[in-house]
């Protein structure tokens, strides 16, 4: 099997930059599928399981701001 | 720290604080008080709105992403999407604050104005404010030197 080396810019200047930038755009989109998650009737056991973290902390980040939403 | 900032200074740091919040994001950063100063006399004279740096900082962010062959378009940077909890300051944004209380020190001002908050989110070299500006030809510089 031929792994593909990912090509690293020569300066690092943007990848550090698209670092930074595909850091915001996961939390966003962890946000937003948390969100529906939850709307779709998810317990907070599963997401947690889906996203590989444990289950204390996905609800420790999200539970206010999704609680917040639905009222 | 807070309680040598000007009226003006302390408006600022509680609009980048509301925006960031409004826009559902955990911390708040360089780039959220830089669009609180897009009033400010200086970034006006350039000829450049809120509306336009909140573009540029858009831009900014899908060119960064395409570097890595990343499009984000079904995840809007600035969608309303309130967060619960009370933003922190970033690293930037402390950056920005550091850097600007240290250049208001040097000057001999007793106070902190709105004008040596603009000074500390300019001085920085990298990240999204210098990165922003530039895309809107702005040349960060030149507008240092001005302050």
């Amino acid at each position: 099997m031929v792994v593909q080396s990912t090509e690293v810019p020569e300066d690092p200047v943007d990848a550090l930059a698209a670092v930074g930038a595909m850091r915001r755009l996961a939390d966003r989109v962890e946000a937003a599928a948390v969100s529906q998650a939850i709307s779709d009737g998810w317990t907070w056991a599963q997401i947690a399981e889906a996203l590989g973290v444990t289950r204390q902390a996905v609800h420790k980040k999200h539970a206010r701001r999704v609680e917040s939403a639905r009222d | 720290m807070f309680e040598r900032f000007t009226k003006d200074a302390r408006a600022v740091v509680h609009a980048a604080v509301s925006d960031a919040k409004a826009t559902g994001q955990s911390t708040v950063e360089a780039e959220h008080l830089l669009l609180a100063l897009a009033a400010s006399p200086e970034l006006r004279s350039l000829g450049l709105d809120r509306e336009q740096l909140a573009d540029a900082l858009i831009e900014e962010e899908r060119r960064s992403l395409s570097v890595v062959g990343l499009s984000a378009e079904n995840y809007q940077q600035r969608k309303p999407a309130s967060s619960a909890h009370e933003p922190r300051f970033g690293a930037s944004a402390k950056l920005a604050l550091q850097r600007g209380v240290k250049l208001a020190q040097l000057r001999g001002g007793r106070r902190f104005r709105a004008q040596d908050l603009l000074a500390g989110v300019l001085a920085a070299e990298h990240g999204r404010v210098p990165r922003a500006l530039n895309l809107v030809g702005i040349d960060v510089d030149e507008l240092r030197g001005r302050i």
